[in-house]
């Protein structure tokens, strides 16, 4: 996948999560949290949907690397390059 | 042999919500249920043409769909359903009645029950100020040891009526512990009643359920019904299998028991001899008495609020009673009485009161039914009190027992709030063993369902 497929990935799932999101307008750099006003239930969602869709692990260790859609694109960009 | 990826023991709501959990995001999953019908100890049955409900007089952790953060939206996008799809009815009103003519009423505006601290304490509304705010920042799921809300509470209010006063609805509306409450479920629940409030779904608990059980089967989850489990055999200190008391063995990769621990401990019991629950069960249990009465008649009682907590006795005690019944406490409830329903030609007064489960268990078959009808009518008499007379007027009425609830809930004792001792992190000597539900601190519906929601993201979710 590319960096804007794996984007629009990411905003998909969010969408999908919470209804209300506003996706349009989310700055890359910024955490998502702060902008959507998702706790760390919903961000759980995230991975479950990322391990749903293409079989990605991804340890606990490493949720912090999905704080931003920037830092998101960057970790699976690597990880979904065969998708 | 069937196989899953998880197998979920009792099909009430903690474990409802955590197969929806589960099957939404690819797992093998199957809901166990020992009865006909979903729901546990909130459910439902029919009699003379009527549905009746049971265990529910209102769901607590009322939020408007805006409120992203509030406990009940967050399990709507748990549970991807739609929160604005899902309709809801607020209290009216509820009041808390004590001796000397002492009544609170609140309802889900916190500053309706601030006026009436004002108006009834004069001398403690600065400190009932300063307790709300401490509540609102406080998180009572952090796991810490057991501490006496009365205590924290004499500290804090300095008035041992008003402490008394917000503790009776807390208490019979969750508490498991008699005489006192921790303070972390002391706080649950205050966050839960007074400042979210009561509420009920659009239609009823049926309705509700059908709603879980259709999105739990259309995310590809099973359940079965009628499908009691005998015990489990054990391997290498997993649960291999889950066996039914039909004979039939279920292959699970981990179970998930809502049942409670002291049921749940007889399923990894040895065939050697029974496992030691004494110590997990509660003694508050509670009998539960169902009047149908003519629409006309509502006039004629105190019938304007949803909910009455009243406590008669001094000095107030929250504890199972020696005699069969305390028909001096207990909670009044007009199921009807919630924002925008449509009066119906009857209308429902449910009347709960603290009860003794050895004595009730003691009673020969006839002597039970007597007893049913004797209590029925203490209750009547002492809550016509309050409200007025109506015992004349019951168009129908049914009566549930600690025995009752035993039975139709697996709840040790009956005792519906679960264990004295609560197993916070949910986990079991087993490793593949977890449990959720009321055995867990989490109280009511909301409580229940996120228990089942925390359990499968903690220990399913995260460690995989």
């Amino acid at each position: 996948m590319t960096r804007d497929e794996i984007k629009d990935v990411i905003l998909e799932i969010i969408q999908d999560i919470d209804e209300d999101g506003e996706v349009e307008n989310l700055n890359a750099d910024e955490p998502l949290r702060d902008q959507l006003d998702l706790d760390s239930m919903d961000f759980l969602d995230i991975v479950m949907e990322l391990r749903k869709r293409y079989q990605l692990q991804i340890p606990e260790g490493d949720y912090p690397e999905l704080a931003s859609l920037a830092s998101c694109v960057n970790y699976l960009e690597p990880r979904l390059k065969d998708v | 042999m069937a196989s899953y990826d998880q197998v979920i023991i009792g099909g009430g709501l903690s474990g409802l919500a955590a197969g929806i959990r589960l099957a939404r995001f690819g797992y093998k999953v199957l809901i166990l249920e020992k009865h006909a019908i979903a729901g546990g100890l909130n459910s439902y049955y029919y009699r003379q043409g009527r549905l009746l409900e049971t265990g529910l007089h209102a769901m607590t952790n009322y939020a408007p769909p805006v409120s992203k953060s509030a406990p009940l939206n967050r399990l709507f996008r748990q549970l991807k359903l739609s929160r604005k799809k899902f309709l809801t009815h607020q209290q009216l009103r509820s009041t808390i009645y004590f001796p000397d003519g002492h009544a609170l009423s609140f309802s889900n505006d916190l500053e309706l029950l601030r006026g009436e601290v004002a108006r009834l304490f004069p001398g403690s509304i600065n400190r009932f100020n300063s307790l709300v705010e401490l509540i609102d920042r406080y998180d009572p799921f952090v796991n810490r040891p057991w501490r006496s809300a009365k205590d924290r509470l004499h500290e804090l209010l300095d008035n041992e009526r008003l402490l008394n006063m917000l503790l009776w609805p807390l208490m019979m509306y969750g508490n498991c512990n008699e005489h006192d409450m921790d303070f972390d479920q002391f706080v649950i629940m205050f966050q839960a009643v007074f400042l979210e409030g009561f509420f009920r779904p659009a239609g009823n608990i049926k309705d509700f359920l059908d709603l879980l059980l259709g999105h739990y089967r259309a995310l590809g989850g099973e359940i079965r019904f009628r499908a009691p489990v005998k015990h489990f055999a054990i391997v290498d200190k997993q649960v291999n299998t889950v066996v039914l008391e039909s004979g039939e063995e279920i292959a699970a990769g981990q179970v998930i028991s809502t049942v409670g621990y002291p049921a749940t401990l007889q399923f990894m019991a040895s065939e050697s001899g029974p496992a030691e629950t004494a110590g997990y069960r509660g003694r508050m249990s509670f009998i539960e008495i169902i009047n149908i009465l003519p629409s006309e008649y509502r006039k004629k009682i105190r019938s304007d609020e949803t909910i009455i907590f009243y406590n008669l006795d001094e000095p107030f005690d929250y504890c199972c009673p020696d005699e069969a019944v305390n028909v001096n406490c207990g909670v009044i409830c007009f199921p009807d009485n919630f924002h925008d329903l449509a009066p119906g030609a009857e209308f429902q007064l449910r009347v709960t009161h603290p009860a003794n489960y050895q004595v009730w268990k003691s009673y020969a078959p006839e002597e039970y039914a007597t007893m049913k009808k004797l209590w029925a009518d203490r209750s009547a008499g002492k809550v016509g009190e309050i409200i007025g007379n109506y015992r004349e007027k019951v168009l129908y009425q049914d009566v549930f027992t600690p025995t009752t609830i035993e039975k139709f809930t697996g709840k040790a004792n009956g005792a519906i709030y679960g264990s004295p001792i609560k197993l916070k992190e949910g986990t079991t000597p087993l490793a593949n063993l977890f449990v959720a539900g009321t055995d867990q601190g989490y109280l009511g519906i909301v409580g229940a369902m996120l228990s089942g929601v925390t359990m499968v993201n903690k220990h399913i979710f995260k460690e995989n």
